[in-house]
């Protein structure tokens, strides 16, 4: 097996976005090419990562992107798998040069979704879930991972306030992100005085709806050592699936598909948890960020809501937790948001992350997973 | 537990799954191998992988393990706000299932553990009601 980097990485901002989503994949794809220092020419295949298209009027966008890149000869692919389709692109890439297929490929993720409004991106996020059990039934993604806080709520001693705490740092984070959604710092009172949106979860504890693009470039070894001293090692990659729908777990406080694919990354990597600096983990909803670091093994089960209230997992704590601002705060382009947590790892181990630095760090996670966590990717990278 | 029969189910059970929803009950497979009980939806058990099962028609009654009370809903569901999605589970059984309940303000009207039912399955997909 081929050691697979990362070579470069780019990003457009995150938020309510003009451009076409055809555009804005392309400026993150050239904004990735030209961090990595290559022609667009050594460019051996494109993965697209994307869910709703339809909603800008361009599928098939694999060709579109190669095509203003002046490669249009060059093999592209879309994927889906909801809000967890970036982590997924980039392990198809990663196990396409892993397997010596390819030397270098071009991985972007994308979404343009902010203008067709609240109503319609509620609605079309609720086909993710098990429709026939859960969307079907009214839930949405909000009311579903509320399911899953009341769960916790009860389960464990924790409260409210310790689930908005991770907003709070969130957002402290992203203030910090010249790229986030939001750059505005909150208090706990903003979070539990904010509108609830499916209870016990309100407006503040919910990642927004963002339209992004997020790119990375990644290529086996003997390429990044001719091309660049900048580069991260994929040290491990771990793939694992749960109940699609809620019904079917036996626990609702923890997700199986993350702690699957944490133990096989870690794994390929040879680590534990202990020896990750920072992680940027999927914090769709309050309750996920909690979730996500204790099923990574940051924290006991049942420990992560009162860590989190404590500052443990802000920037430069114990472990420092999404220090680009996360979903929450850096935004959700749902398609993108897998890849943009690389890019984020990417940028604190090459000394690009400025004001957010994690400081002496060396190696990073990512962990992004689809719907509730029906399917769930974790990369682990260390810096050269 | 009743068992209505003991083919081996090949197709989709959904028509037959919605029919015992509107009656208030629940159309479960029972494995003949492992015994592991599932909703009529899957196909192969996830214990053992076995696909030959025993339909069995369970009494559509429990107790709520989670819920929401949704106040932003989905298309379709914005006349019918505040209402609760609600993941329950069955009787004695080792089986959850999640539908729609209706008229739930606050969390007071709704404690976990409160006794819930299965009355109907419509548009609104299988839909609950308190005890």
């Amino acid at each position: 097996m081929e050691k697979v980097c990362v070579l470069g990485a780019g990003s457009t901002k995150y938020g309510k976005l003009e451009d076409s989503i055809s555009d804005i994949t392309v400026q993150a794809s050239v904004d990735a090419i030209e961090n990595a220092g290559i022609e667009p020419k050594e460019i051996q295949a494109g993965y697209i990562s994307n869910v709703f298209g339809v909603a800008d009027k361009q599928v098939h966008l694999g060709p579109v992107v190669m095509s203003n890149l002046g490669i249009s000869e060059c093999p592209s692919l879309s994927i889906e798998s909801a809000c967890g389709s970036g982590s997924v692109s980039f392990r198809e890439a990663f196990a396409n040069v892993a397997a010596g297929f390819y030397d270098a490929v071009l991985v972007t993720g994308t979404e343009k979704v902010t203008h067709t409004g609240t109503d319609w991106t509620t609605t079309y996020f609720s086909y993710c879930s098990d429709f026939f059990y859960e969307g079907q039934a009214g839930a949405s993604f909000p009311g579903l991972f509320a399911s899953m806080a009341r769960a916790y709520l009860h389960e464990f001693d924790a409260t409210e306030e310790d689930l908005a705490s991770v907003a709070v740092k969130n957002h402290e984070n992203g203030f910090l992100n010249p790229k986030a959604h939001f750059r505005k710092k909150i208090t706990i009172d903003d979070v539990m005085n904010s509108a609830v949106v499916a209870s016990p979860l309100k407006l503040y504890d919910c990642c927004p709806f963002s339209d992004g693009a997020s790119s990375v470039i990644l290529c086996n070894e003997k390429f990044a050592k001719e091309h660049s001293k900048d580069y991260v090692k994929v040290i491990g990659s771990g793939r694992g699936g749960s109940p699609a729908a809620l019904q079917g777990r036996e626990h609702l406080t923890t997700i199986p598909s993350t702690k699957i694919a944490a133990e096989a990354a870690f794994k390929m990597a040879g680590i534990t948890s202990k020896n990750v600096d920072f992680a940027e983990v999927h914090d769709c909803f309050t309750v996920a960020e909690v979730v996500d670091t204790e099923d990574l093994g940051f924290f006991e089960k049942g420990t992560g809501a009162t860590a989190a209230r404590n500052g443990e997992t802000k920037l430069n704590g114990s472990i420092s937790i999404n220090p680009s601002g996360g979903l929450k705060s850096k935004g959700h382009p749902i398609g993108a948001t897998g890849v943009g947590q690389i890019v984020e790892v990417f940028e604190q181990l090459t000394g690009q992350s400025g004001e957010r630095t994690v400081n002496d760090a060396k190696i990073g996670l990512t962990q992004n997973f689809g719907a509730t966590g029906a399917s769930c990717a974790v990369h682990i990278f260390q810096s050269v | 537990m009743q068992f209505i029969s003991f083919k081996v189910c090949k197709l989709s059970a959904k028509p037959e799954f919605i029919e015992a929803a509107k009656a208030g009950n629940v159309l479960a497979r029972k494995c003949t191998k492992c015994d592991e009980l599932h909703l009529a939806t899957v196909y192969f058990c996830s214990k053992c992988g076995s696909k030959e099962f025993e339909d069995s028609i369970l009494k559509g009654t429990g107790k709520v393990v989670t819920y929401t009370i949704m106040t932003v809903p989905p298309a379709g569901f914005e006349d019918l706000a505040p209402y609760a999605w609600v993941v329950m589970e069955l009787g004695d059984y080792d089986l959850r299932i999640s539908g729609f309940l209706a008229n739930i303000q606050k969390p007071e009207d709704l404690p976990i553990g409160a006794a819930v039912k299965v009355i109907d399955f419509d548009d609104r997909g299988i839909v609950l009601e308190k005890l």
